[in-house]
């Protein structure tokens, strides 16, 4: 299975920096993520993960390490997280861990918005304080 | 010579006073996003936790006109990009951030009804309302249907809407949003 590498860009669109690693299932997606087409991008992250928990059926962790996304995106975090569930209900191993800059300006919403992500996929979310 | 007849300009900048550093009427497409997204943080960079949530309220308004405005604009690129209005007022206290476009009358009243939800949620009703409309299938290019509430959750005040018609077909709509200093 190929490992996923987008380098993220800050330009017209916001695209953020995936590495999806097959080899050991550390999953990371980073940055700021505001596209034009958010299904289009997302797609493939979404088929790689449901692959991977096929065919290499071994531990994933996923780091979020997002600074930006708009509500688009955040329809596709909950679709990552609700593969990661499913994965999980079916005996699969996996840490989701989300970065958080203590500083930024608005931590109170960030911090809103991953609680509604647990309570939205009934799934635990560690919460890592940069 | 003469060859104005309707538009008077000196009249339109009066209309925007000296507190309006940035306003625009055009095709909303992803590069003028990107323009303006830069010039509100630097307009506001006195202000970073109120530009920051002007930045974010812009994105997810600017995004609604870009898909949904009634009136369209062709670019080179045969793109069709919706057209509408983009404002910031700065006030004592607060900036105030505006759009307008037109609207097909047909989806009015839903728009409507939506504002009119939003406004009568407190914070915890209103995060339960954006957990279950995320719920729904994606909209337009994976649309998530929960815009306006982010922009009243990321505003913490209500959401000022207008709707006047135009003609048998559309309205003006237009939303202010209050971003406390």
């Amino acid at each position: 299975m190929e490992n996923i590498k987008i380098t993220g860009q800050h330009g017209v669109n916001f695209i953020p920096t995936v590495d999806f690693n097959a080899d050991s299932g550390i999953c990371e997606l980073a940055g700021e993520s505001y596209l034009e087409d958010t299904i289009e991008f997302y797609s493939p992250l979404f088929s790689w993960l449901k692959q991977y928990t096929v065919e290499i059926d071994k531990p994933i962790t996923f780091n979020f390490k997002l600074r930006y996304f708009n509500t688009s995106s955040s329809k596709c975090i909950i679709d990552i997280l609700n593969i990661l569930r499913k994965y999980k209900d079916d005996d699969g191993t996996i840490e989701v861990n989300w970065f958080y800059d203590a500083e930024e300006e608005d931590i109170e919403d960030e911090l809103e918005e991953i609680e509604d992500f647990m309570i939205e996929t009934n799934l635990k979310i560690n919460l890592v304080a940069n | 010579m003469h060859y104005r007849k309707d538009i008077n300009l000196l009249d339109f900048h009066r209309s925007l006073d000296k507190n309006t550093p940035l306003s625009y009427k055009g095709p909303i497409d992803d590069q003028i996003l990107q323009a303006f997204g830069t010039y509100i943080e630097g307009l506001l960079k006195e202000s970073p936790k109120a530009s920051r949530k002007v930045f974010k309220i812009f994105v997810e308004l600017a995004q609604n006109i870009s898909y949904y405005s009634a009136e369209k604009s062709i670019l080179l690129n045969n793109k069709e990009i919706g057209t509408g209005m983009v404002l910031i007022n700065e006030l004592a206290d607060c900036y105030m951030f505006m759009t307008g476009n037109l609207v097909q009358n047909d989806d009015i009243v839903s728009i409507i009804e939506k504002s009119e939800i939003i406004n009568s949620l407190d914070r915890e009703e209103l995060r339960e309302y954006k957990r279950q409309q995320r719920k729904l299938p994606p909209g337009k290019r994976g649309g998530a249907h929960i815009g306006l509430i982010q922009v009243a959750l990321t505003s913490a005040n209500p959401l000022d809407i207008e709707v006047n018609p135009v003609d048998d077909d559309h309205s003006f709509f237009s939303i202010a949003v209050k971003i406390d200093k």
